[in-house]
């Protein structure tokens, strides 16, 4: 069933999601700083405020996700920020996201070493964020 | 930290000491990843810091499946990165976004050469034989492209 983007419930999902990959839990293996996802607020596409995902990972699981203020996710030691309907174009794999970093599309704060390092974890989170049906609040 | 964005908001940058500057007014995304990318890999790293100081060459690399570009003007000890690919190039690197992070990713084995038989080398080397990477102005720079490697690489 599906749930609604960027609230708890989409939150717990996710994680189970990043949880069960084996993928992740070894691409990420040594990983151990916490990452949160700015999504901006475009109140025309219904989403009328900022939220900000705020991710505990560490060594290859995702100890806790929790949805927010945008400010709690500014906070991680690295910063993703997009507006609403970026993220949901990376959630529905119309934009790749390494693709939106190099284009700008998706603003990265953070040391750039460690993260290209870990291109491909940060790849698979993307698939899991693919995983979970989301029910989107600009569309019916 | 390395703000990505912080570039394109600052526009262009005043002469410094810090190893890495902009050409153009407002970097590309592309090159302000990639100058901060490098930006901190030489000032962490103090064998990196040696190729830096001793690399005097132009390098392009062009993301295939972004159309975006830039060139890297490195004059030992110091690099200036463009947004697209400049003229008089000594090597032209050009492949999707995926093995231009790969590249990164390479390990620097004995001698200082890169490591392409482990999962990260064998996939760059397919995808250099399956005609996706392709490497212009290879011969004659041959050690450049290996010093390019190793100052690019953040494993190991």
């Amino acid at each position: 069933m599906a749930v609604k983007a960027f609230s708890d419930e989409w939150a717990r999902q996710f994680k189970d999601e990043v949880n069960r990959s084996s993928v992740y839990k070894s691409a990420a293996k040594g990983w151990k700083w916490t990452v949160g996802l700015v999504v901006e607020a475009e109140p025309d596409k219904n989403f009328p405020e900022s939220r900000g995902v705020v991710m505990d990972l560490f060594d290859g699981a995702a100890r806790d996700i929790t949805v927010g203020p945008a400010s709690d996710a500014q906070k991680c030691d690295f910063v993703i920020t997009a507006p609403y309907s970026r993220w949901k174009q990376v959630a529905t794999k119309e934009l790749d996201a390494t693709k939106g970093m190099l284009q700008g599309k998706l603003k990265l704060k953070g040391d750039l070493p460690t993260i290209v390092r870990y291109t491909k974890a940060s790849q698979e989170m993307t698939e899991c964020t693919t995983r979970v049906p989301v029910e989107w609040p600009d569309e019916g | 930290m390395h703000d990505a964005g912080a570039g394109r908001m600052a526009g262009r940058r005043l002469k410094t000491n810090k190893p890495v500057d902009y050409a153009d007014t407002e970097p590309s995304a592309f090159a302000s990843m990639l100058g901060g990318l490098i930006e901190a890999n030489v000032e962490s790293r103090p064998e990196r810091r040696n190729d830096f100081d001793s690399l005097d060459a132009r390098v392009g690399i062009w993301v295939t499946d972004i159309d975006e570009g830039v060139t890297l003007d490195f004059r030992r000890g110091a690099l200036v990165v463009h947004n697209g690919l400049q003229p008089k190039r000594d090597l032209t690197i050009r492949a999707e976004a995926d093995t231009v992070m790969s590249l990164s990713n390479l390990k620097i084995g004995p001698f200082g050469m890169p490591v392409y038989y482990d999962e990260v080398g064998r996939g760059v080397a397919l995808k250099l034989v399956q005609g996706k990477l392709r490497i212009e102005g290879l011969i004659g720079n041959l050690a450049t492209l290996n010093t390019v490697t190793r100052i690019f690489s953040v494993a190991g």
